[in-house]
């Protein structure tokens, strides 16, 4: 394995299917993704950022979990869990074409689209899905272009495909249309969800969630994301909840950080890179000094007292969403390195 | 069991079948052609067809009338043909078209549409 470098993912295809070689294009970076060929053709692609054959599979109904499940550890260690499931016939050739070339196409897309990441090519490697459909990479990497474009002539702003989703609380007109597609992803959108968890989460193509976000986005009907000064800093390849109310009354009286709450509140520990819990207690001498530790007193509420508005709402930093899909991209991490 | 490329051969068997392709209709996008396209571009022919289906969907006329009606299929005539486009129904994501481009004088409009809705059926039927 060579050591990775820098380069456009894209030439690097070019190149490798030039040789016609056999092997795994792994794309570093945010999303990032892996492309497979077999003798210069494209054979699969995936990407944390699309669901694969089997989430979009599974998701839908059409596999049950167990089926897919079982495929998979007969048929991962020989590299025909797509050949297995049309001998059980479990699926028809056309739809398990379909799917591949869907999840194929859409997960090229993250995996292709970056200008420059780290990449390598992993002489030989073939994924345990087997040899379903072969594409000309060519047309892999011109539709992963044509694709970008689509998406800037709707909304040029490529930091809603990756921010958590937040609806906004009103909607900026009074009367709004939507697809069944915008209406899935706006009930499902809790504020903490990234699109590529929303597309895992409902089985959805990634490239079509982030479509129409984007749409949903030209109507004002998703917050715009914060610009961040380094998008990189804050690697996110286990999540952690951002702290974020969705539904808080636009016309509440603003509380500043000077303003001290009527309660003390105790925070846990929160990401780093999140905002500073609100200083509540007074600095124990001993932890500002950074000699020794000692957790902070925990402080007596009043009885009755409630919590003020703006933090009861900061507190609901965990959603049953989250785990399922911190638990389906682990349990898709562990099957690749079967 | 028919994949892809043997659904698209029967498509061209319908008489007077001139091309056939499947189009994402999200990204207009063929993923499988075979045969002549308008103007010999599958490509583009793929994204006018992609147009159409979405212009038809997001009409809330065509597809909301009653509850659960979808649109199954478009008919397009010319002067010189037919352009059949029916909706690929699968049961995991996607947003799929089959295109059949049909000439005018050789196709027969009502036998074309049938065999397409088999085809169409039989490629994601168990």
């Amino acid at each position: 394995m060579k050591p990775s470098k820098t380069a456009a993912p894209g030439r690097l295809l070019t190149q490798v299917a030039g040789e016609r070689q056999t092997g795994a294009l792994v794309v570093g970076g945010h999303p990032g993704g892996t492309v497979y060929l077999i003798e210069g053709q494209v054979t699969y692609a995936e990407s944390p950022a699309a669901p694969g054959v089997g989430e979009l599979l599974t998701a839908s109904g059409r596999l049950a979990a167990r089926t897919w499940q079982a495929a998979l550890d007969a048929g991962t260690s020989r590299a025909h869990v797509g050949r297995l499931l049309l001998e059980q016939g479990h699926l028809t050739q056309g739809e398990l074409e379909l799917c591949v070339l869907g999840a194929t196409y859409d997960a090229a897309y993250f995996a292709l689209s970056p200008a420059s990441a780290p990449v390598d090519f992993l002489d030989g490697a073939t994924h345990w899905l087997g040899q379903v459909v072969r594409v000309d990479p060519a047309a892999v990497t011109r539709e992963a272009r044509r694709r970008a474009r689509l998406l800037d002539e709707i909304f040029p702003h490529p930091d809603i495909d990756t921010a958590a989703v937040i609806p906004v609380p009103r909607p900026p007109v009074e009367r709004i249309t939507l697809t069944a597609a915008q209406w899935e992803l706006l009930v499902s959108a809790d504020g903490q969800r990234t699109p590529a968890d929303l597309a895992q989460l409902l089985g959805r193509a990634g490239y079509a969630t982030i479509q129409e976000l984007r749409r949903l986005a030209a109507l004002g009907l998703i917050e715009r994301p914060p610009h961040r000064e380094h998008p990189n800093d804050n690697p996110d390849f286990v999540r952690l909840p951002r702290a974020r109310g969705t539904s808080v009354d636009v016309q509440r009286p603003s509380v500043g950080v000077s303003d001290s709450p009527t309660v003390p509140i105790i925070t846990g520990a929160r990401p780093a890179s999140g905002d500073p819990p609100p200083s509540v207690l007074e600095p124990d001498p001993a932890t500002a000094n950074g000699t020794v530790y000692r957790p902070p007193r925990l402080a007596r509420r009043k009885p009755g007292a409630k919590l003020p508005k703006d933090i009861a709402a900061d507190t609901e930093h965990t959603h049953p969403g989250t785990d399922e899909v911190l638990l389906k991209r682990i349990r898709t991490a562990l099957r690749a390195l079967r | 069991m028919p994949g892809v490329e043997n659904c698209l051969q029967e498509a061209m068997a319908i008489p007077g079948a001139v091309g056939a392709s499947i189009v994402d209709y999200t990204t207009g996008f063929p993923v499988a052609t075979t045969g002549a396209a308008p103007n010999e571009d599958h490509q583009a022919a793929a994204a006018g067809t992609a147009d159409v289906v979405q212009a038809a969907q997001s009409r809330s006329l065509f597809v909301s009338a009653v509850p659960h009606d979808l649109l199954e299929d478009l008919i397009i005539t010319t002067a010189g043909g037919y352009h059949l486009l029916r909706l690929v129904r699968t049961d995991f994501d996607s947003r799929l078209v089959l295109y059949v481009w049909l000439d005018r004088i050789h196709g027969n409009l009502a036998v074309a549409r049938r065999r397409m809705q088999t085809l169409a059926d039989e490629l994601v039927a168990t």
